[in-house]
């Protein structure tokens, strides 16, 4: 976490390919909470190539069912790198079947499922939030 | 084996019965006939005998020559063996006295009225005569003196051979008849079995088989009779079952297609609506939360209403449709029925107060049922919540209670609410349906009973409601399996 100005910046990317739920995120989050930062990311691809950059959030809110990559494949990738492998990973679902519930909390930390209130969503977040930093 | 028997044997006895009545007629008749025969046989004889007597002697009474006459007599006696005692008698004073036999002894005639009755017509009288060791015929006739009467002639002739010979014909004949009715019998019960009780008991097989599924089952009776037609449309039925129960079983492929393609869009759609509902769900309370102007508050407010609404449908249309499909795997395990409600309770105790409505846990303590614990707790809730819907807010009670039933747990949730009509009871586990019309549909989705039969019959038990009529309450009932029942 940056802090700036006595603040803990909250940095959470935010991959979904549907702009409704991106923008529900960063504006529900950031409304609740002005010390979020949230950015948008509508692919997999373009996850990557911002984590490439060196850009590393806090906390990666993953949509599963996603065009070309989708979020079991971009998980596996991202813990497969030392870098980003201690990234928490909150994954977004649609399907409510006990299999993706289950390796959601394998391979990531938490599960939520859509449609989602953003208190509760923030709720998860930090929870993982101060575990992390322990 | 049991039916075999008493075909078999009532048949046999009805045979034996009609055999040896037919039989034994028979055999009487036979004999009747045979003696009437020997009778007449006899008599003829007894008459022929006294005839050439008569033309024999007649000269020597006629003479009056006692001593002749003995000699004729004995010597007449001698040549036919059948004759017992032969004797003349002659009438003395109005009397008939015997004046010459074989029998010395016999002085006064056995048969004395019938030679008088002899001596006085001029008549031939026989008289046949059996006991137990002999068969004899009397016969007593007239002598006759060129046209008079002077006496009567007494033979008494000994039909022991004939009937000898009668008797032993009479047992051979009876040997035969009870030979001939076992050969009978046999053959009988021989062609029974071969013709009725054989594909009897092959049809009972077939009917066996067929009836445990296997419709490949066909009947070998080849006889050209009723029982070969019988087989021949048995034969023809197996065909024809079988042959609507493959159209049956193909039907039913394409309706279970049919289904699963069903629970497949309505998965699909289900999926697809949460998506752009997330920005409703997610922002629409944080907007209301902020926003100043009470008038618009008010409007955002029965927008996250309806968000919500439609949030609870699609989340339960999927639970049904999860529900109904058959991969969906229960985690039984052994669940205090009291704890169980007290923990639904305890969620919804913000809820029950709003309503203003008591709810209480009257189940006893160590109730053990067999259930997945989420699927129970979603059951209760649903019935409970349900009760407290359709309770008015004055003196609304739910109750929950439970009794055992040998392997089953019967649960009921009581209210004191509007109740039911008997049209309404039949339709309240249809899907989308609602008791109250006038209810908002906002308020409830319709979906709640129906996903609480599905829970109760994927355990294995039963779910049903009874009311005494509008405005009396309503008691819903479900049972589980207990600890000592076992799940499928």
């Amino acid at each position: 976490m940056v802090k700036l100005g006595g603040m803990h910046i909250k940095k959470i990317m935010i991959v979904d390919d549907l702009p409704e739920v991106t923008y529900t995120v960063k504006y529900g989050l950031e409304k609740l909470n002005p010390d979020y930062c949230v950015t948008r990311v509508e692919s997999g691809e373009k996850c990557l190539e911002l984590l490439n950059k060196n850009e590393l959030p806090d906390l990666i809110l993953l949509d599963i069912m996603m065009p070309d990559m989708n979020g079991w494949e971009l998980a596996k990738m991202l813990k497969k790198n030392i870098q980003w492998r201690k990234i928490p990973i909150v994954f977004l679902t649609a399907t409510e079947d006990e299999t993706s519930k289950i390796t959601g909390k394998l391979i990531g930390d938490d599960f939520v499922e859509k449609p989602f209130d953003v208190p509760t969503l923030m709720e998860k977040i930090e929870q993982i939030l101060v575990k992390k930093s322990k | 084996m049991k039916i075999n028997f008493s075909i078999s044997l009532k048949l046999t006895l009805l045979v034996v019965f009609i055999s040896a009545i037919i039989i034994f007629s028979l055999t009487y008749i036979n004999i009747k006939q045979q003696t009437e025969f020997f009778e007449d046989a006899y008599y003829e004889k007894a008459s022929s005998l006294t005839k050439a007597l008569d033309a024999s002697i007649q000269n020597t009474i006629f003479l009056n020559d006692q001593q002749r006459l003995q000699g004729y007599i004995e010597n007449f006696s001698l040549l036919n063996q059948d004759i017992i005692k032969l004797s003349v008698n002659l009438p003395e004073e109005d009397e008939l006295v015997v004046f010459v036999s074989t029998d010395k002894n016999t002085i006064n005639t056995t048969s004395g009225e019938f030679n008088d009755i002899s001596y006085s017509k001029g008549a031939n009288i026989y008289i046949p005569h059996h006991d137990e060791n002999r068969h004899t015929l009397t016969m007593l006739s007239p002598v006759n003196l060129s046209g008079n009467i002077f006496g009567t002639y007494e033979m008494v002739l000994s039909m022991d051979i004939a009937y000898n010979a009668l008797d032993k014909q009479m047992r051979n004949l009876i040997l035969i008849s009870a030979i001939s009715l076992f050969i009978m019998i046999f053959s009988f019960l021989y062609m029974l079995r071969k013709s009725i009780v054989k594909p009897i008991i092959a049809f009972r097989n077939a009917s066996k088989v067929i009836g445990e599924g296997n419709l490949n089952q066909i009947i070998e009776i080849k006889s050209r009779d009723e029982i070969g037609e019988l087989a021949d449309a048995f034969n023809n039925m197996t065909v024809d079952l079988k042959n609507s129960r493959n159209r049956i079983e193909k039907y039913n492929k394409t309706l279970e297609k049919l289904l699963s393609q069903k629970d497949e869009f309505i998965g699909q759609l289900g999926h697809d609506l949460k998506n752009p509902l997330t920005p409703f769900i997610g922002l629409l309370p944080i907007i209301t939360e902020q926003e100043k102007d009470p008038n618009l508050k008010e409007h955002l407010k029965l927008l996250t209403n309806n968000a919500e609404y439609m949030r609870d449908l699609i989340f339960k249309t999927l639970e049904l449709a999860k529900l109904r499909s058959s991969n969906i795997k229960f985690d039984i395990e052994k669940l205090d029925l009291k704890e169980e409600i007290d923990k639904v309770l305890t969620r919804q105790q913000s809820f029950f107060k709003e309503n203003k409505i008591i709810v209480d846990n009257l189940v006893n303590d160590n109730i053990i049922v067999n259930a997945d614990k989420l699927r129970l707790g979603e059951l209760l809730n649903n019935l409970v919540s349900n009760a407290v819907k359709y309770t008015p807010k004055e003196n609304g009670l739910v109750t929950i209670d439970a009794v055992n039933e040998k392997d089953l747990i019967i649960v009921s949730v009581k209210d004191n609410g509007i109740g039911m009509t008997k049209e309404q009871l039949s339709h309240v586990f249809d899907e989308f349906y609602r008791a109250d019309k006038s209810m908002r549909e906002g308020e409830s989705t319709g979906l709640g009973l129906s996903i609480a039969k599905r829970i109760v019959e994927k355990h294995g038990g039963k779910i049903w409601v009874d009311s005494p009529g509008k405005g009396k309450g309503t008691t819903f009932y479900f049972s589980l399996k207990n600890e000592f029942g076992k799940n499928k």
